[in-house]
């Protein structure tokens, strides 16, 4: 008869390793494998698309300096989050997030639908000292932003990552033609590599978001970036309960 | 492998997966209290952490 | 170093154990001054000086970062390489290897904490280094797997030692998550800036199964290995029952991977993962308890001990902290409680009621029991140590209670409804209403920070004391003892 004895494990490195590994693996594979797999993990909204290269810089800024430690980007399906925030957070909303930013703790409010909440002057003014415009902030002041030059010059390169890790950057011009269809011809355009300076600058210039258009600082970049936040999804299109069945 | 789409349903997967835990949890336990013999076994190799006294402080050398 | 010798560095290689164990004091010295310096910063914002470089947000990964591999890891090194000799009876395996695993890992905590200061983050909690650490953080993890299985591989005792398999455990688990937490693509070979390879929802579930099992497996399997050499040891009892600690060690090991999900409930992740890592936290607080049950009675016999030796007091607390917070996490991991707690400071106050309450206290007691050990000495005052008991002791009171009442609080103003179905708190009023915690927090710090400090001193003074008294045993050894 199999007659199964503990001391085997215990006097048996191999044996130990491999049964500590078996225990430790299962639990990981049940709950992540099937996330890569399951279609409805993350559900087929219009508009969300990649970020353009002054708001993908504008997010490494925003990781740069731990925003993400104070700040989520995850909106909870409660009354109170409604009337706060707005709509849920959707999983298709933060698809092509490389890293997810969606936070852990509220020590300041959640950021996920901000865009186009407050004007650029308010931000600017926020971000150099949060004080002035909400007098309980305990934030930071980032008076730096404005002073600081945004470095672009490696803004292909990062865009090239990015494509490498699956966000829809075109390279070619049947990439570029797919974006076409997929996003429409203006966004396409803005995901574009090869111009992606260019595409960098020509936003920076239209949308002014520092209020100096004489260079192009990191303050432009982290504004353009929290005014997008939330706003790529058209929530009027929808039924209210259109989303509940991907939860 | 039509059988196998009666894996994919959350309805049976949850009580299988429970009764899987609970037997293999059940046997654990059967296994190591269950035999008095078995259980003066396993404790017998509680006190390793004793058995090199010699080199512990210098109290212990005194 | 002449005392040293007598102790037998030709059995053991005791020197690497004493230069982790000196490494660690360092940095959980350092770890916590960051953390009373960032509690500050929220309680006083000027404290943040327009300075880039001490802003919250890059020096909160410098406290974490600090804390948790600095000093948790670094006393992890010294007492796995210490307990894996001295139950096996037989030499480290490997010299050269464990003291690459000891440069090789102070360099990744320093290089970490510079790169967070610089501005370069994976902005992943607790795992910010950028890829060229965490490529060097691999490497030396591998080594230091060797050195450990490579150990155990030449025992002279048959039999592996319970303490073994949980810091065995840690090490192929901490292996696992780091491995898959931190794929990236960088920007170029030569910039540290890069991309992780998976994103929105697969990228969360990702991250906090290693955020959850880092707590699990770096901060609570491998401290329980601890538990269960020096424990006994200080008790002069053998732990309580062998059989509990199989279970215990089988069923720790196997539910702690499920639950890292219930840091994500009410998120974009499907509901079927959250609640199953809900149904795995709940279940996760029998082997828990089983645990401490086990620390708890191996003392029971001994509680005479408890009146007279601080370190079997540091020991007791941690465990009853260890069962104090294994029962608050499972409450917090239900759906209900959890829309409550999280996001607010009530998170902030569990992790800690665990790191300062059983992490940092049981490491506290086995560091005691474990340098007069390893200087063949005494602890230069006895006295310091009871003074950092209840230093400790009443600093983690402060910060988990003003976390409690911050945490709570924030969760129901956030909620709060008036008379006409709006809501009755602006953020702002919430944020207001949290500045006494904040302060009583950072002040709950201090305490725990001075206690800190006071070890750091009192080790000092021992090695020091051990150094001249070895000099003496040369001279006369019948005198060395007096």
């Amino acid at each position: 008869m199999f007659n199964f004895k503990h001391e085997w494990i215990e006097k048996n490195v191999g044996l130990m390793l491999i049964a500590t590994m078996i225990a430790i693996s299962i639990g990981g594979l049940v709950e992540i494998a099937p996330l890569f797999f399951i279609k409805e993990t993350v559900e087929k909204v219009d508009g969300v698309r990649p970020y353009t290269p002054l708001e993908s810089r504008g997010r490494d800024i925003y990781v740069r300096e731990g925003c993400y430690l104070c700040h989520s980007q995850m909106i909870r399906p409660f009354r109170d989050e409604a009337l706060r925030y707005g709509h849920y957070s959707l999983a298709a909303e933060s698809k092509y997030d490389h890293p997810f930013q969606w936070g852990s703790k509220r020590t300041g409010p959640d950021l996920a639908r901000v865009g186009n909440k407050y004007s650029n002057d308010w931000h600017v003014q926020h971000l150099i000292d949060p004080k002035s415009m909400v007098p309980p902030s305990v934030m930071p002041r980032y008076p730096w932003l404005m002073t600081t030059a945004l470095d672009y010059s490696d803004m292909a390169e990062r865009l090239m990552a990015l494509r490498q890790v699956g966000v829809p950057y075109s390279l070619t011009q049947g990439e570029y033609d797919r974006n076409v269809k997929d996003f429409g011809a203006e966004v396409a355009q803005t995901l574009h590599i090869p111009d992606a300076q260019k595409n960098l600058i020509a936003q920076a210039q239209a949308g002014n978001f520092d209020g100096d258009r004489s260079n192009v600082s990191e303050m432009d970049a982290v504004v353009a970036y929290l005014q997008v936040l939330g706003t790529m999804v058209d929530f009027s299109k929808y039924d209210n309960d259109e989303f509940v069945k991907f939860r | 492998m039509e059988w196998l789409q009666w894996f994919s349903r959350e309805e049976n997967t949850k009580p299988l997966a429970l009764l899987i835990f609970f037997i293999t949890f059940c046997l654990i336990l059967i296994y190591v209290f269950g035999s008095k013999k078995r259980g003066e076994r396993l404790e017998s190799h509680k006190d390793i952490p004793f058995l090199d006294e010699d080199s512990d402080t210098k109290e212990a050398k005194e | 170093m002449a005392a040293v010798d007598v102790a037998g560095t030709e059995q053991y290689n005791f020197d690497i154990v004493r230069k982790f164990t000196i490494m660690a004091l360092v940095w959980g010295a350092v770890g916590m001054l960051v953390g009373v310096y960032i509690a500050s910063e929220l309680a006083w914002p000027f404290l943040n000086f327009d300075s880039p470089y001490i802003t919250f947000g890059r020096l909160r990964p410098v406290h974490t970062g600090a804390v948790i591999f600095g000093f948790g890891g670094s006393a992890l090194f010294a007492t796995s390489y210490y307990v894996v000799q001295r139950t096996c009876q037989a030499r480290l395996f490997g010299d050269g290897m464990a003291s690459f695993t000891f440069w090789g890992w102070q360099a990744v905590i320093v290089l970490a904490a510079l790169s967070y200061v610089m501005g370069y983050s994976q902005g992943r909690e607790y795992a910010e280094m950028e890829w060229p650490i965490d490529l060097l953080i691999e490497v030396v993890w591998v080594t230091y797997l060797i050195v450990f299985v490579g150990t155990l591989m030449k025992r002279k005792q048959p039999h592996i030692y319970v303490a073994n398999w949980f810091y065995l455990s840690f090490i192929l688990a901490t292996a696992l998550l780091h491995t898959f937490n931190n794929l990236a693509v960088p920007v170029s070979l030569f910039t540290l800036k890069s991309y992780s390879l998976f994103a929105g929802t697969q990228d969360a579930m990702t991250q906090w199964w290693y955020g959850h099992n880092a707590v699990g497996f770096f901060l609570t399997a491998a401290f329980l290995g601890m538990m269960y050499y020096f424990v006994p040891k200080q008790a002069g009892r053998p732990i309580y029952s062998y059989r509990l600690s199989i279970v215990h060690f089988w069923a720790l090991s196997f539910l702690y991977m499920w639950v890292g999900a219930h840091h994500l409930h009410w998120t974009a992740l499907p509901d079927w993962t959250s609640t199953l890592a809900a149904t795995f936290s709940i279940m996760l607080l029998l082997p828990s308890w089983g645990g401490m049950i086990n620390g708890i009675m191996t003392l029971s016999g001994a509680w005479d001990k408890l009146r007279t030796d601080p370190i079997m007091r540091f020991m007791i607390v941690a465990l009853s902290f260890y069962g104090m917070s294994t029962f608050e996490g499972p409450m917090m991991s239900l759906k209900d409680v959890n829309a409550l707690s999280h996001y607010t400071d009530w998170t902030v106050g569990h992790v800690h009621s665990g790191a300062l309450g059983w992490v940092a206290m049981i490491t506290f007691g086995s560091m005691y029991h474990l340098i007069p050990k390893l200087w063949d000495t005494k602890m230069y005052s006895e006295k310091l140590i009871n003074i950092h008991f209840w230093l400790a002791t009443i600093g983690t009171l402060l910060y988990i209670t003003a976390m409690w009442i911050s945490g709570i609080m924030q969760g129901l103003m956030w909620r709060a409804f008036d008379d006409f179905g709006n809501l009755q708190y602006s953020f702002a009023e919430s944020v207001a209403a949290m500045h006494p915690f904040y302060a009583m927090r950072a002040i709950g710090g201090m305490f725990f920070l001075t206690g800190m400090l006071l070890m750091l001193f009192n080790t000092y003074m021992t090695i020091r004391q051990s150094n001249s008294q070895g000099s003496k045993l040369e001279v006369n050894p019948a005198n060395a003892v007096a």
